[in-house]
């Protein structure tokens, strides 16, 4: 029963990097928006929820935001199992720091642990994160971490194939010292933005506030979005 | 053009009631060229009531012979008795599949009687997927043309003298359609009572 | 008695994968791309899916194997038990299935009995999943597996490359569209078994019928928290049309120029020797 061509394994299943760094060939087109946005006294995190593989929508109610510690959470874009796969390990880590330290780890410290996974394995992953939470040190932070290795401390940021519609509204919008309600309205027009125009954004949004009081998520279903003009 | 049909080979095994059929080509050639050898050996009786044929190329076909032959002495000497037929399928399966990022290029058929003399049929792919069959198995470069026979001239609990038949012309028919196998053939046939009987067929030669 | 360099012997045989023919095939590739080709693995261009329902879940398969064209299996089975309380359909590359599951079904029982608990739905996930990721898509598992635990009923999917997502209703291989287009329509939460083991049925049934790389039977697997119940072959849609007549060949239609009878005893199989002969 055996004659012919070996095929190739199955395209990987992707969220979405912006256009050239993504080497893999057959994942271009795919893609997601996440973005974070800090406020006075914590962070708002913020996804899409498709995740798609070619033109196939795999799964329409994903979950983008990981939690990587009690605080700590990651929006993830790019390859799923890379990005899966890279959030337990540092997650794992992170724990073990956390039980040895005796208290929250720092959101930089998660940060450079994702950091250098990003960059030992630059070669191999596929892997864009948005690493944002609250810690005593330094309150709420936000850290960009793209392909390649870098680490970017930032106040508002967006990743993924959709970011690149609202990078101009974001510049328009942004205000320092917003309050909580403000920068989840800020949150949810940029995503639904994104997602209006990004065909390989879409579903629900999902969102996550992080700030001393604690974790909040919410979820907004798609056809309640604030439908951009 | 593939590393499958380098040699070329015809495969089939066949059940019937209380017992089982192997039939094999005996072609070994060189592309479409050469033929090196009629008498090529494919099957082999691995066990008292269980039998292997190996086709695709020819250096692995004996290869992998010479390593099912090895672990099967190992185990009758560790298990002091012989292995069931339904353990070679899984030794098959498991054997192959430790080379899955590098396999043999080998196209196996199992064929043997278990305890209850009911007939034990495997085929796979070169990595090790194991496919039972309570009819037929095929395999070789003429499998397809086997495959359309035997889901035609297949009826069950055959007798052994009408298995021998329904086998035979199957594949004598089928190694009419394929260039690289044929040029004789034997035909093994295993009944309850522990008989092996084999038949060499008269064969096209061309 | 049994011998002891055997033990020796065996050690010796490590377990895993086994690279020897690597270079060789890399070698007999580069010598001839032409008549080098990987042949064509058998694969399962499936219909897979699952369904969380009110206290279980229920998992459809359809029963096609194929290589290439051909249909290589008109019956197989692509629902795997991996525990009493956890079943796992798959999609892709028939060894890597049938290897891959096999193992994990073997680990989780040692798990098991180390344990004194039955293993969790999630755990079996994360197991499958960091083994295909570590493989980077190269062993070709896409699953959908589900089960009962004391967390309740779950269903996840797994892809080849090791991502994984926790649906309440999943749908994996060729036939994936199909199927999903049946439970997108027919889903809701809460559903009885009965009710699931309808659609998934329909789910399987509109790949068998739509997908080409699917056909065959339906084979449903129901989990709940008292029983893993396994409904092999619960609809066959297209029974076979072509009945043949049974051919007799009266005996002596073959031509026989040799006969050898063995009583009990081995047919020579010393060694393959090639006999040269005039071509």
């Amino acid at each position: 029963m055996a004659s012919g061509t070996l095929s190739a394994p199955a395209p990987p299943f992707v969220m979405g990097v912006p256009s050239a760094a993504c080497s893999r060939a057959d994942e271009v087109g795919t893609g997601t928006t996440i973005l974070a946005v800090s406020y006075k006294g914590g962070v708002v995190l913020a996804a899409d929820t498709r995740t798609s593989a070619g033109a196939y929508v795999v799964n329409r109610a994903s979950r983008k935001i990981s939690k990587v510690h009690d605080k700590i959470y990651v929006c993830r874009s790019g390859s799923a199992a890379d990005t899966q796969a890279l959030t337990q390990f540092v997650k794992y880590y992170l724990n073990i720091h956390s039980l040895e330290l005796g208290e929250l780890p720092s959101v930089n410290t998660a940060a450079t642990l994702f950091q250098s996974f990003h960059y030992d394995y630059k070669d191999m992953l596929m892997s864009g994160l948005i690493v944002a939470g609250w810690d005593g040190k330094r309150g709420g932070q936000i850290y960009s971490l793209p392909i390649g290795g870098s680490k970017i401390k930032v106040n508002v940021t967006a990743g993924g194939s959709g970011s690149v519609y609202i990078s101009g509204l974001i510049d328009a919008l942004y205000k320092e010292d917003m309050t909580k309600e403000e920068a989840q309205q800020l949150a949810l027009k940029l995503l639904s933005h994104a997602m209006a125009r990004d065909a390989s954004s879409g579903g629900m949004v999902r969102m996550t506030t992080i700030s001393e009081d604690g974790v909040e998520e919410t979820t907004f279903e798609g056809d309640k979005l604030p439908t951009p003009a | 053009m593939s590393i499958f049909s380098y040699n070329g080979a015809a495969l089939v095994g066949m059940a019937g009631k209380d017992c089982v059929a192997v039939a094999v080509d005996k072609r070994l050639g060189v592309n479409q060229f050469q033929t090196i050898s009629a008498n090529f050996q494919r099957a082999f009786q691995v066990s008292e009531r269980c039998f292997v044929a190996l086709g695709g190329l020819a250096s692995d076909v004996q290869t992998v012979h010479k390593e099912i032959a090895y672990r099967m002495k190992m185990y009758s000497l560790r298990e002091e008795r012989e292995m069931e037929p339904k353990v070679v399928t899984a030794l098959v399966a498991s054997m192959l599949y430790a080379r899955r990022f590098g396999p043999w290029f080998v196209d196996p058929v199992v064929a043997g009687l278990d305890k209850d003399n009911k007939p034990v049929l495997a085929g796979y792919d070169s990595i090790g997927a194991k496919s039972e069959a309570h009819d037929f198995v095929t395999g070789g470069t003429a499998s397809d043309q086997l495959f359309g026979l035997c889901e035609q001239f297949w009826k069950p609990d055959m007798d052994a003298d009408q298995l021998f038949e329904t086998i035979s012309q199957c594949l004598l028919a089928a190694v009419d359609r394929d260039c690289v196998s044929g040029w004789g053939a034997d035909v093994f046939i295993l009944t309850a009572d522990g008989t092996v009987t084999k038949k060499t067929l008269k064969v096209r030669q061309d | 008695m049994p011998v002891d360099y055997v033990e020796t012997l065996v050690a010796q045989k490590g377990a895993g994968f086994v690279f020897d023919n690597y270079q060789r095939n890399q070698f007999l590739a580069s010598s001839d791309p032409q008549a080098f080709k990987m042949p064509d693995l058998k694969k399962t261009g499936t219909t897979i899916c699952g369904v969380v329902c009110d206290g279980g879940v229920v998992l459809g398969a359809d029963t096609r194997a194929t290589a290439g064209d051909i249909v290589a299996d008109k019956n197989c089975e692509k629902l795997h038990k991996m525990a009493d309380n956890i079943c796992c359909a798959g999609a892709g590359t028939a060894a890597d299935l049938e290897h891959t599951t096999k193992k994990f079904a073997a680990d989780l029982e040692l798990m098991r009995l180390t344990l004194h608990r039955t293993p969790r739905v999630g755990t079996a996930v994360t197991m499958l999943s960091q083994h295909l990721f570590r493989y980077m898509g190269y062993v070709g598992c896409a699953l959908v597996m589900g089960g009962v635990d004391p967390t309740g009923p779950s269903l996840y999917m797994i892809y080849p490359h090791g991502s994984t997502d926790r649906l309440p209703f999943a749908s994996m291989g060729s036939g994936s569209l199909a199927a999903m287009s049946m439970l997108e329509t027919g889903y809701k939460d809460d559903m009885t078994i009965e009710e699931g083991k309808k659609l998934v049925s329909e789910a399987i049934l509109a790949g068998i019928t739509n997908d080409l790389g699917s056909g065959g039977q339906v084979d449903l697997c129901v989990v709940t928290k008292d029983a893993y119940t396994m409904h092999r072959n619960i609809m066959a849609p297209y029974p076979r049309t072509r009945i043949p007549k049974p051919v007799m060949f009266p005996t002596g239609t073959t031509t026989v120029l040799e006969e050898v009878k063995m009583l009990k005893g081995r047919l020579e199989v010393t060694d393959a020797d090639v006999e040269m002969r005039d071509a």
